[in-house]
């Protein structure tokens, strides 16, 4: 990438060649620009892409809707309007190839921002991981809203030829693609045959019909293969990115801008506790300050005197993240596990697993407690219950457990209601409300940050008013922590 | 049989049990094609040691160094990891994985809220029918749908199975991919906490799931009145926890408990409600329109450890290697074969090196059968791998 940056600006390209370097509203960014721009420019134009990236993580997360829904893309366009960001509203309304000068420097200022994220994003895993999930989400929503014509363009511009089977090889197939396939009309339809791995986003669906290593593919499903091929290259460059950092950081106000882009949204990742909370005080913590995921987990361990690997990491990384030191926590896991075990065994099989959750053992890395994103997001399996109760649990036994809790039919019913709408953390922040008497609405997107919040109230930092001011969950502080999301991405 | 095992013993039978009958060379020759192009010792191996010690990034370059390996830490147990871009070792953190056979772990655990004849460790041939299910609609789904074909199944050394692939395609299958293929292959999902872990919608049914349930129909009632699944009113209880529509549920609650306690005519009784009330209800009944389908597959359809199949570096007991607990051999199978096993039958190290012992003779030739199993697929691996390179060194000359 060949940005210099100036105090001023220099040149202004002409439309003619605008035209040519930008013929279509949705880009694979293959090639980085190449022009002067201002440090200003530099500046605003990366903000104003971190707000566009974040807007999709919170209509995923926050808002609990479900990605590509109509909600969630009118969501999403909502907010960039609401942010000033008239040009991305626009690019992400409806994708296509018109020529006006403000389509042109629409494109112009989305090509140059993606490139400057890169730069921004390539330097860890965890920012890698999250630029490229939230960049592939915005391709495909861009790509969702494109029309008949736009699309034919995209795909010659971007050269994407493949033939289509036979209609012979198609009526011996028919039948298995009219199973297999979630389209309407099949018949009408033209089929084409990729590899497997070029669709993984259908095959892991079960959306496509697949036979010999090979999927077959509608015209339509193409933006499976494009966003695999986008996702790769997106991937390598961010690995090439990374080791030439050195020769753009020069310059010492980009170094600045650019660590500090990620950061100041990326908020606290509880690796590591404030205080130390005594295992002596659990169970009334449990009661008073856990959200219903962590409550869960711990009445399980005291009833069973076991939990399931999956259970452990989650329940163990929150403990560390509260404040359980690691012997503590050792002592904890220990003496609920020997009730059923002998001391050898665990010490030998289970131990370990608690020291590592610490960084003391394997590859030593200090673990951050996940994110609601990652909980929600989990694999939950037959024998587990980890998880977040609101997701992973059958509205009937939800209510069971609360109305075990004694709260009162209006409040379980209000956590009920959201809970079946698929809006996991207002629940759990109606939760919040309904253990603390209060009416906050916060925005919970991690259990730590229940936690600590929770902690605020019983300290008095909190005053909780028994009033209604507050009419819907206002997100109160942006938490952008799914970083160590290993699956999110292949979320479709 | 049974009894003799002695874990004690097997200090000093293991150095037998390797020199003797493991079969060395197979295993070699098996594990050199499956890192190619990457050479046979950036795979690395681990042994659990006597008391439970493991020792990790263990490498071998040829069946000399396994055989020397073997003799002298004589392993209780041994473990296959990945390939490396390096010959693995304790201090290089910055190794980097570049394949790794596809595995699939089935464990029989994963099925104690369905089984009811026996619960954790225990194993019986009842229950040994969820594997030979498991093991069918897998190994089809490999071989049709995805088009692989050097596909070994091996017995875990106690409640479960583990399938390898070793296809080039499958072997170099990055994470997401081996995602895909785990999920693709997973339709039971949930917890403790969710009564019905299968949901298939009211729309068409994948072609997939068609075949996997033509498969469990062959075994279906068989399994029904081996497992007594809704014999008590505990069983019929969770049957009943997976009906979501509340009349169809209270009618079927009504009829099944006064009946005898018999699973099967329950199922049958079941059956015709289910389609008598789907009938005259119409179109009101699409949310259950899989009703029965989803409950034959709860009960019966492969319950994968999917973070197996997803990682990369998971490491799995090898073929041939001892279960320290029940001293069996984790012995290849062909999958076609899967139904005719017998738990007893499978040979132990105790009865293999005691010429006295009553099944000696019998495990030895099923020993021989395991052997000859793992050797064709090696040899047919052997014979993809040849093609393979061929025709990577003409794609070569052609540019
Ligand atoms: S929303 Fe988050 S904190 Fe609340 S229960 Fe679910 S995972 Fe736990
Ligand atoms: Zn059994």
């Amino acid at each position: 990438m060949d940005l210099n940056i100036r105090r001023k600006s220099t040149k202004v390209p002409l439309t003619g060649s605008l035209v040519e370097t930008y013929p279509h509203d949705l880009q694979m960014y293959k090639i980085p620009p190449i022009e002067d721009i201002t440090l200003q420019e530099f500046e605003n134009l990366a903000l104003e892409r971190v707000t566009l990236l974040r807007s999709l993580a919170t209509a995923t997360t926050l808002k609990g809707l479900r990605m590509y829904s109509e909600e969630w893309t009118d969501y999403v366009i909502g907010e960039l309007r609401t942010q000033g960001l008239k040009y991305y509203a626009k690019l992400c309304e409806k994708s296509s190839c018109a020529t006006t000068e403000a389509d042109l420097q629409a494109r112009r200022k989305d090509h140059i921002a993606h490139f400057i994220l890169r730069l921004a994003y390539c330097r860890t895993e965890e920012l890698r991981r999250w630029f490229v999930a939230r960049e592939l989400e915005l391709f495909k929503m861009r790509f969702a809203t494109m029309r008949g014509e736009a699309i034919e363009t995209f795909f010659k511009l971007n050269n994407l030829c493949y033939t289509s089977i036979t209609d012979e090889e198609k009526s011996e197939i028919i039948h298995y693609l009219r199973e297999s396939t979630p389209h309407p009309n099949i018949e009408n339809m033209k089929f084409y045959k990729v590899k497997f791995y070029e669709v993984l986003d259908l095959v892991k669906m079960r959306k496509v019909y697949l036979s010999g290593g090979y999927a077959y593919i509608a015209h339509k499903d193409f933006i499976s293969v494009l966003s695999a091929q986008y996702r790769t290259q997106l991937k390598q460059s961010l690995a090439v990115a990374c080791h030439h950092l050195g020769e753009i950081e020069q310059d010492e106000r980009l170094v600045s801008l650019l660590k500090g882009l990620h950061q100041s949204y990326s908020g606290n990742d509880y690796s590591s506790a404030k205080a130390v909370i005594p295992i002596e005080n659990l169970d009334s913590f449990a009661v008073k300050s856990f959200p219903l995921c962590m409550r869960q987990l711990h009445e399980q361990l005291r009833v069973a005197h076991h939990l399931r690997h999956g259970g452990r990491l989650q329940y163990g990384l929150f403990l560390k993240g509260i404040g359980v030191t690691l012997e503590d926590s050792l002592r904890f896991w220990r003496e609920e596990f020997t009730k059923l075990m002998d001391l050898d065994k665990f010490e030998k099989q289970y131990a370990y697993n608690v020291r590592y959750n610490y960084g003391k053992e394997g590859s030593k890395k200090n673990y951050s407690p996940f994110s609601c994103l990652k909980i929600i997001n989990t694999t939950v399996g037959p024998g587990d219950c980890h998880g977040c109760p609101y997701k992973h649990c059958d509205v009937g036994i939800l209510k069971n457990r609360l109305q075990g809790y004694g709260f009162d039919t209006q409040a379980i019913g209000e956590i009920i209601d959201i809970t079946k709408k698929g809006h996991f953390q207002v629940a759990c922040s109606k939760y919040f409300d309904a253990v603390h008497h209060s009416d906050l609405g916060l925005g919970i997107n991690h259990p730590n940050q229940y936690f600590e919040e929770s902690q605020k109230i019983a300290k008095g930092d909190v005053k909780v008013e028994i009033k209604k001011e507050v009419k819907s969950a206002p997100v109160k502080k942006e938490v952008v922590d799914e970083l160590d999301e290993m699956d999110f991405d292949e979320v479709m | 049989m049974v009894g003799h095992y002695d874990e004690n013993m097997l200090p000093e039978m293991l150095p037998i049990y390797y020199t003797r009958l493991f079969p060395q060379n197979i295993f070699c020759r098996w594990l050199t094609c499956g890192s190619s192009p990457q050479p046979l010792s950036n795979r690395e191996l681990s042994f659990t040691l006597a008391d439970d010690v493991y020792l990790r990034y263990l490498s071998i370059s040829n069946q000399k160094e396994l055989q020397t390996l073997l003799q002298k830490k004589c392993p209780h147990k041994l473990d296959i990891g990945a390939v490396y871009n390096t010959k693995p070792s304790i201090g290089r953190h910055d190794a980097v994985v570049l394949s790794r056979e596809l595995v699939f772990d089935i464990d029989l655990t994963d099925y104690d809220e369905v089984r009811t004849c026996c619960q954790e460790a225990k194993v019986c041939e009842k229950c040994w029918k969820f594997m030979v299910i498991a093991c069918e609609i897998i190994d089809k789904t490999l071989k049709e749908d995805f088009g692989f074909q050097s596909i070994l199944w091996v017995f875990s050394g106690r409640r479960g199975i583990h399938c390898w692939v070793s296809d080039y395609e499958a072997r170099t299958l990055d994470s997401p991919g081996r995602g895909a293929v785990a999920d693709y292959l997973c339709l039971i999902m949930g917890g403790d906490n969710q009564n019905k872990k299968v949901h298939l919608g009211s729309d068409n049914l994948h072609s997939s799931i068609r075949r996997a349930l033509t498969i469990i129909d062959k075994y279906f009632e068989q399994l029904l009145q081996d497992q007594e699944f809704f014999s008590t009113s505990d069983r019929l209880d969770k049957l009943l926890k997976m009906i979501p529509d509340e009349t169809l549920r209270s009618q079927v609650q009504k009829n099944l408990e006064s009946m005898p306690d018999s699973s099967l005519e329950r199922w049958k009784t079941f059956l015709s409600l289910y389609e008598n009330y789907t009938r005259e209800s119409g179109n009101n009944s699409r949310k259950i329109r899989y009703l029965v389908e989803e409950i034959k597959i709860q009960y019966c359809y492969p319950r994968l450890d999917v973070n197996v199949t997803k990682g990369f570096n998971h490491l799995l007991k090898s073929p041939f290697s001892i279960h320290p607990k029940t001293g069996k051999v984790s012995v290849v199978f062909k999958p076609s074969n899967a139904k005719n096993m017998k738990l007893d039958e499978i040979p132990s190290i105790y009865s293999l090196l005691d010429d006295s012992a009553p099944d000696n003779a019998q495990h030895e030739t099923n020993m021989r059968t395991a052997v000859k199993n793992f050797q064709e697929v090696v040899f047919s691996l052997e014979k993809a791998e040849a093609i393979r390179r061929k025709n990577d060194a003409n794609m070569s000359i052609e540019f």
